[in-house]
């Protein structure tokens, strides 16, 4: 399929009019565009300006300066009613009509192409009928929208969107409010309508890793400017890294395709587990704010006829103390270092000399905790 | 298509209550005439009783037309303004488009007792006059609502905007009272006390019309209506004109309330409970099937109010305002316990 370029903001400012004279500028110097057959993933702090830059696409509000084009053409070129053939769009509104079935709403989507009086003719009741079925809503055709769960309805909404049959689609937040599982099916939907109908959707979301993972583009706004580019290439340019910069806490994980919030460092642990055991040993202790030294807990294999007084620190020869001290990671001074080592029932701590034999990684979790907010003087 | 079909019978049963209830209006009043008089005097005007004729004709057959014409009017100006401001309890007297009618009667009648010291209410040109004063009213002041309320996101500010300016423009209209001359004076308060029983046989001649015209508008515009159930950005995102929206159901709601104002007085709530009636009945919120619900039930509606208000086995007549605001108001407060959450229509 070639591409065509659908939307293209040429160093557009967005903002709201005020009177003839003064504006408010929320947003300049956006330069972004989107191709057929994207998903482009609009993403941002809370006020930063998603929601006027997607207003703005929409036709809603118009440009302050620059140039956007929707389909090589100016959006101030299209009447409204042009647009409505080009673009629609889903908005945080939740709508609450008493009464309104989800067919009858789907069916609001055809009008741009109803007569006067919005009749529905056999190709729009085909259309309202397929925009169903994409959505997954089949069966729910008669149930009041002011009566199905919040998924059910943002789904309706964007089959609405999908009767009005154009080639750009434009969300606001269409995932928010979600559980995880209907963030997801959001997605999968909006994915599998641009990869087989090769429509063009723009939506906006806080969720960095559905869109990282499903986004074929990425809108970037910062606090000082607005960039894009494919997902990877974006987070190996470290641009996440600068999406909350007044915020210390947080750090973007490049594995997990998310912000993490920074834990305290307590300092070190080997750990020496296997399977199972060892994935959750670490996250346990991750989570506790401790580094878990991975080359020692992916080498490190647990022999059962070792007994644990031979892992003690006092003997360096021992494979399980060659990182010790660890110089991968820069250890404060006042910082612990740990060792612990699964055995066949429990686990061993072994903790400034002394050892200490516990039979759950609850109890593990708990004499940690003891270690780490009662620090030796 | 089952919900079709259901709504045909709907219809078709509302007209058959609304035909009966007509009958029945013919028939109450302070002269006795018996269901086999009325319908001889109907079909065969010359061979009957000329006093029962002049009753009939020159009486009962306009106020009964008057209350069928303010019912679908007045309810159908409060389900298209229910759905434009997206509020369950908005209606033509609630949001001051009434008192705005009032206004524009008011200027009119006092600043033509000023100018040409005095005109003819009561004839065709006075009718027509007197109408188009309460449209402008009607329309300036669902103008000056509608620029409020698009500052105001709130739904209760505006209704209590609404009150607010309902309130201001009495106040106007009283004090014009105070400052005119006995003779203006006198037409315009007798204007006020207008009921459904004080339109003439000629004045029909203007309110059939303007309604009809109202109506006819209202249908026109039943699509837009649809899409601004949604809100205002899904409809224009589905390409709707908002400025012809906007006009055309301004200009319905203003030919409809104003008109009714402008011939039978202020009548209170029916523009607010009628619309519920019809969506509960009909379980639809599109407007191609509720606007003619809406219709048929406020002409059932205000029958019976004129029924009630003719008090049977008494000689007088209470003014219907009083009986739709009893009857109103205890639905009033149901429709705001029902919709708890204010916005849902």
């Amino acid at each position: 399929m070639k591409e065509d370029i659908y939307i293209q903001c040429k160093e557009v400012s967005i903002g709201y009019r005020e009177r003839s004279t003064s504006s408010t500028v929320v947003k300049k110097d956006i330069s972004l565009h989107a191709l057929s057959g994207e998903m482009v993933a609009l993403i941002g702090g809370n006020g930063i300006g998603k929601s006027t830059l997607l207003k703005t696409i929409a036709g809603f509000m118009p440009p302050l300066s620059g140039e956007l084009l929707v389909r090589n053409r100016p959006v101030s070129d299209f009447s409204v009613a042009e647009l409505a053939l080009e673009m629609s769009f889903v908005s945080t509104e939740i709508v609450r009509v008493a009464n309104l079935t989800v067919r009858e709403m789907v069916g609001l989507g055809r009008f741009p192409y109803t007569n006067w009086f919005g009749k529905l003719n056999d190709r729009d009741q085909m259309i309202i009928d397929r925009a169903i079925f994409q959505t997954g809503l089949s069966g729910y055709e008669n149930r009041p929208i002011n009566r199905i769960s919040d998924g059910e309805r943002q789904r309706a909404m964007i089959a609405r969107a999908l009767a009005q049959d154009t080639r750009i689609m434009v969300l606001d937040e269409p995932t928010a409010f979600l559980d995880i599982s209907n963030k997801y099916e959001i997605v999968r939907i909006l994915h599998q309508l641009v990869s087989e109908q090769g429509k063009c959707i723009i939506f906006s979301t806080h969720d960095l890793n559905t869109s990282l993972t499903m986004a074929d583009r990425i809108w970037l706004m910062l606090e000082d400017r607005v960039v894009e580019g494919i997902p990877e290439e974006m987070a190996s340019a470290g641009y996440f890294e600068s999406l909350f910069p007044k915020n210390q806490h947080l750090r973007f994980d490049q594995e997990r395709d998310d912000f993490r919030i920074k834990r305290e460092n307590h300092g070190v642990v080997n750990l020496s587990a296997t399977g199972q055991e060892l994935i959750w040993a670490k996250k346990a202790l991750e989570r506790l704010g401790f580094k878990v030294n991975p080359s020692l807990a992916v080498s490190q294999s647990l022999s059962p006829s070792v007994s644990p007084s031979l892992r003690r620190p006092s003997h360096p020869s021992r494979p399980s103390l060659s990182v010790y001290p660890s110089l991968r990671h820069s250890v404060p001074p006042s910082s612990f270092f740990l060792e612990i080592i699964q055995q066949p029932k429990g686990w061993n701590i072994i903790y400034s000399g002394i050892s200490q034999n516990v039979a759950t990684l609850e109890d593990l979790c708990r004499t940690i905790k003891k270690i780490t907010t009662q620090p030796v003087s | 298509m089952r919900l079709f079909r259901n709504s045909t019978v709907g219809f078709i049963l509302l007209m058959v209550v609304l035909a009966l209830l007509f009958m029945l209006d013919l028939l109450s009043g302070s002269v006795h005439i018996s269901l086999y008089q009325s319908i001889s005097t109907l079909f065969h005007p010359s061979t009957s009783d000329p006093q029962i004729a002049a009753i009939l004709f020159q009486f009962r057959i306009p106020k009964a037309i008057t209350a069928i014409l303010a019912g679908a009017a007045l309810s159908v100006a409060g389900l298209q303004m229910q759905t434009i401001f997206r509020n369950p309890v908005a209606g033509p007297d609630i949001l001051g488009i009434s008192s705005g009618a009032s206004l524009g009667v008011a200027l009119f009648v006092l600043s033509a007792g000023w100018i040409f010291g005095g005109i003819p209410l009561f004839s065709v040109a006075g009718s027509w006059s007197i109408v188009m004063a309460a449209w402008l009213g009607a329309g300036c002041m669902m103008f000056l609502v509608v620029m409020l309320a698009s500052r105001l996101r709130d739904l209760m500010t505006v209704l209590i905007l609404g009150i607010l300016i309902s309130g201001a423009v009495m106040a106007v209209v009283s004090v014009l009272q105070y400052f005119s001359n006995e003779s203006t004076l006198k037409s315009f308060i007798v204007w006020t006390m207008g009921s459904l029983g004080s339109t003439t046989r000629d004045q029909l001649w203007v309110l059939v019309p303007s309604v009809a015209v109202g109506l006819l508008v209202a249908l026109f515009s039943a699509k837009f209506l649809d899409a601004f159930l949604l809100g205002e950005s899904y409809a224009k995102s589905m390409g709707m004109n908002l400025r012809l929206a906007y006009l055309l159901t301004f200009a319905s709601t203003s030919i409809l309330a104003g008109s009714i104002t402008a011939f039978c007085g202020p009548i209170g709530f029916v523009g607010i409970i009628v619309p519920h009636l019809a969506r509960k009945l009909f379980s639809s919120p599109l407007h191609i099937k509720l606007i003619p619900a809406t219709m048929l039930m406020g002409a059932i509606v205000m029958v019976i109010g004129d029924l009630i208000s003719q008090l049977p086995g008494y000689s007088t007549t209470l003014p219907i305002n009083s009986v739709t605001s009893l009857l109103g108001v205890p639905v009033v407060v149901w429709i705001i316990f029902q919709h708890k959450k204010i916005g849902a229509i």
